[in-house]
């Protein structure tokens, strides 16, 4: 909307007056108007992700198979309990954090994850192993530690006490 | 815009005739903000997967997009494909073997329908879902031949 005028010092005939121009902004706000709500109710507040996993091999059909010269090659576990959370390596436990206010410590997590994965024949699995009562949301955590310590591959496994009765 | 304040009263010598003008720039400005947020929120592809209305999605800081497949979704209550109930989680829940028989029927039935390259699972699965019922329902799912699976999650 723009307006022209003349400042007047004094008197100013009525002829010397600029005309007003004016910017007729009806159409620009219809659309707006029509736009908004559109957009509103497209808009997406919440973007959606996947992490990929598997469930680990079964070991003792690939035992079978295999050579008796040939080992099955280990890969790194990260056993969730509702009280710590450890890194082991076959049956060697390498490293353990322990749950601080429910809340597990991942970015140490990470860190441990990150030094411990240097040493490793498989560099880009890893099997995270939950016990029966820990929460989903919490698995998803330690999936997301593993995946910014570089392993790609995530194998979900179950940390129960019976092994037979694993997956 | 202009809106014209005409007073007329009887004497002809007082006509007023001053122009009352809303001020649309501010209006303007705002309108045009809120485009501009809008716009770069829109997302012309959509949503290729919706998550179910009754769960809690957990929140992880993945970046990988979800691609369209057989969804399995683990509610509080039951475990749900397709919006139909397949299993209750209490029906299972405490049983001892790993195998979920309603839910091992009803996989063996998609099976056939999808090809190779198809037979992925998406979980959705409530933040709050206890591993016991997330192990039975993924051992079921590998035991009817899907062995991919991708957990539909909430970026951060």
């Amino acid at each position: 909307m723009k307006t022209t005028s003349v400042k007047t010092n004094g008197f100013i005939p009525s002829e010397a007056i600029e005309p007003e121009i004016d910017i007729d902004v009806k159409p620009i706000m219809n659309v707006l108007i029509i736009l908004i709500p559109f957009l509103v109710s497209v808009a997406v507040y919440t973007n959606l992700a996947v992490i990929d996993m598997n469930l680990p091999p079964d070991v003792t059909a690939i035992a079978k198979n295999s050579l008796p010269s040939e080992k099955p090659k280990v890969k790194l576990t990260v056993v969730i309990s509702q009280d710590y959370c450890a890194i082991t390596l076959a049956d060697k436990m390498l490293d353990s954090i322990s749950c601080k206010k429910g809340e597990y410590p991942l970015d140490s997590l990470t860190l441990l994850l990150k030094n411990h994965r240097q040493s490793l024949e498989i560099k880009d699995e890893v099997i995270v192993a939950s016990g029966d009562p820990i929460l989903f949301k919490y698995i998803v955590r330690v999936m997301d530690a593993c995946k910014k310590a570089g392993f790609e591959k995530i194998n979900l496994a179950s940390a129960t006490q019976n092994p037979n009765k694993g997956f | 815009m202009v809106f014209k304040n005409k007073t007329n009263f009887s004497s002809n010598s007082f006509i007023s005739t001053d122009l009352i003008r809303p001020q649309m720039t501010s209006l303007i400005d705002i309108l045009t903000l809120l485009l501009v947020f809008l716009i770069q929120s829109f997302n012309a592809e959509g949503e290729l997967v919706t998550p179910s209305s009754d769960l809690k999605l957990p929140l992880s800081s993945s970046r990988e997009k979800p691609v369209p497949s057989l969804m399995i979704e683990i509610t509080q209550k039951a475990v749900v494909s397709e919006g139909k109930i397949i299993a209750q989680n209490s029906s299972f829940k405490n049983s001892e073997s790993l195998l979920i028989q309603n839910i091992y029927s009803w996989l063996n039935s998609k099976k056939n329908l999808l090809s190779d390259k198809q037979k992925k699972i998406i979980i959705q699965c409530d933040r709050d879902i206890e591993f016991n019922i997330v192990k039975k329902v993924l051992y079921t799912c590998s035991k009817a031949g899907f062995t991919n699976f991708s957990v539909l999650v909430i970026e951060e």
